[in-house]
């Protein structure tokens, strides 16, 4: 600290308002404080943490000692193939889901865009699914797909159409989640692109008509690159989301079956609490994290968020 | 001439037509599986499991609401989620909303503003089950395991970077001008934030802390880990808890999932000026 400056903090920390002063110098870090340390202790302590214990094997018996095992958690990944059966789910799961979502949140906002602009009320009841817990999602759908008595197989007899296990079914497990998941979140991207494409200029478009530009090239070359950032900050958001699917799996499927719906963050909760296996479920947190890290970043960096 | 505009009004009618039939459809296909679990939840067992379905409750009755809030202990998760998430809410409302001014209004050293705000929008991308290991340990250390205050810490590692980034927005949409004004009057630096942009942040304010009341009351994952005992543990568990291995309780579940919704979709009509920009973080303004 210069001499000047050490001079002027004790002159102000005298008696007789001296603190305040000094609090009020100083407003610009001690308004940023109290939250800058409280997500220091919260995300970069545990992610330090979570390297510690990674390379640690953790015996389920809290008395007896962490064993040093260095880098065999981060190796078994390579050779473990549930962790790779759950990565691909994942992987399916947030490409699938994003991209149906993404298709039809950003069509129906096309096309309803002129109609329900000002139907407030309307857009509001059709943004219930994702405001609502994902656990009553889960089980809602879950009373839908049921085999026996659930709606989804009274339809399917209605139409003649063969009846179906949903959840249940190796081969339409991962479907089901999938359904659930584009009912609850499609609302989501269809707000956020009704918000794009209100926020249009109009001169582009009166002058791209006067030049009989077709109404596919305007979508194509006006439409799509004024949406661009609004489509990344909608996209990033949905696939982080996917990329931590929990609760619908847990509740739905719980990860089953034959592991058609195991996804990441249930196969970390599996090896963690069931397998009692700490070490190595931080080894494969940590990987989750690093995917987490470098697809965010890329995407924050490229679209500018943080200015 | 005549025949071109004809053409094209048909058209226009056709396209109004199809909009409207879409209207429709969505909205059957949103509100049916919601109209479909508070139905279920007023019917008796033998109806539930009715086939074909019933589609409207022939024979009403409470009886899974006394089962649920009256018989175990629903009422209990209840009052814990709603503590939980009115603690969350006022930590991160208060510590979000001085930051979020601090980093709209203040400058800083070595481009501190734009890497602190894009540090804090990143921790909220981290998935929550990358950290219950070291907080799981972390609080069995401490012996906060099955407490409230465990779920407040928790919930605050996500809901803080959220009200932190949607105040920031609001606060980068007054207009500097009035503090500047306030401070040539006299009073300090503190004093305008505290007199001047947080009253007319106030429906922003609002907006955020409605935001974190949802955001806690949703909470799955670490609650799930986090408590296990009836004290502690949140509507979400006291829900996924009757789903066992060896039976549903469809309607307890129904009914309780139902309420679990209900001060939800109350909240979304408070905020729903300021969904797009909640939704997006602040990113987006709507």
């Amino acid at each position: 600290m210069p001499k000047a400056e050490k001079e002027t903090l004790a002159a102000q920390l005298q008696p007789g308002g001296g603190v305040e002063r000094w609090a009020e110098r100083h407003l610009r870090f001690l308004m940023l404080a109290p939250t800058v340390l409280i997500l220091l202790g919260l995300t970069i302590f545990p992610s330090f943490y979570m390297f510690y214990a990674a390379v640690h094997k953790i015996s389920p018996n809290p008395d007896l000692p962490w064993e040093f095992v260095g880098p065999d958690n981060f190796a078994r990944l390579l050779s473990d193939t549930q962790f790779h059966v759950a990565l691909w789910n994942t992987t399916v799961f947030t490409v699938v889901a994003v991209t149906t979502e993404f298709l039809l949140g950003l069509g129906l906002a096309l096309l309803l865009d002129k109609f329900i602009r000002r139907l407030t009320f309307l857009k509001t009841v059709l943004m219930i699914p994702m405001m609502l817990p994902p656990v009553a999602v889960a089980i809602t759908w879950k009373i839908i797909y049921e085999p026996q008595f659930g709606v989804l197989n009274e339809i399917m007899f209605r139409l003649g159409l063969p009846l179906q296990a949903w959840a249940g079914d190796v081969n339409l497990a991962m479907f089901s989640i999938i359904v659930a998941d584009v009912w609850q979140w499609t609302p989501f991207i269809f707000l956020l692109m009704l918000a794009g494409l209100a926020s249009l200029p109009v001169e582009p478009y009166e002058a791209a008509a006067l030049d009989g530009a077709s109404s596919w090239r305007q979508f194509w070359d006006l439409t799509l690159p004024f949406l661009k950032p609004v489509i990344a900050i909608a996209l990033l958001l949905r696939v982080m989301d996917a990329l931590r699917l929990f609760d619908l799996v847990f509740i739905l499927t719980g990860g089953g079956p034959a592991d058609r719906t195991k996804v990441l963050s249930l196969y970390i909760y599996q090896v963690a609490y069931r397998f009692a296996d700490p070490g190595y479920a931080a080894a494969i947190s940590l990987f989750v994290l690093f995917v987490t890290i470098v697809l965010s970043t890329w995407f924050m960096k490229r679209m500018r968020l943080a200015e | 001439m005549a025949t071109i505009r004809t053409r094209s009004r048909a058209r226009e009618m056709l396209l109004r037509l199809s909009a409207y039939l879409t209207i429709l459809v969505a909205l059957i296909l949103t509100l049916f599986p919601v109209y479909w679990i508070a139905a279920n939840s007023f019917k008796f067992d033998i109806d539930i499991f009715a086939v074909p379905p019933e589609w409207l409750p022939r024979n009403p009755t409470l009886k899974h609401y006394d089962e649920a809030f009256i018989q175990r202990p629903f009422l209990r998760y209840a009052l814990n989620s709603f503590l939980v998430a009115v603690g969350t809410t006022i930590v991160s409302v208060v510590f979000g909303t001085m930051a979020g001014y601090a980093l709209a209004r203040f400058s800083y050293p070595w481009q501190w503003r734009k890497q602190i705000s894009f540090w804090i929008l990143s921790t909220r991308m981290m998935p929550p089950i990358v950290s219950i290991i070291p907080l799981y340990l972390f609080f069995n250390y401490f012996d906060m395991l099955n407490t409230k205050s465990a779920l407040i810490v928790a919930y605050t590692a996500f809901n803080l970077p959220f009200a932190t980034w949607m105040m920031k927005s609001y606060f980068q949409d007054l207009p500097v001008e009035l503090e500047e004004a306030a401070i040539v009057d006299g009073d300090t630096r503190w004093g305008a934030f505290l007199h001047v942009a947080l009253p007319l942040a106030r429906p922003g304010l609002a907006a955020t802390a409605i935001f974190c009341l949802i955001i806690s009351w949703n909470e799955f994952l670490l609650s799930l880990i986090i408590t296990l005992t009836e004290q502690s543990q949140t509507l979400p568990i006291g829900i996924a808890g009757r789903v066992t291995q060896y039976k549903t309780y469809w309607g307890e579940i129904s009914a309780a999932g139902f309420m679990a919704c209900v001060p939800i979709v109350i909240f979304a009509f408070i905020v729903q000026k300021h969904l797009v920009r909640g939704l997006s973080l602040g990113a987006v303004k709507g």
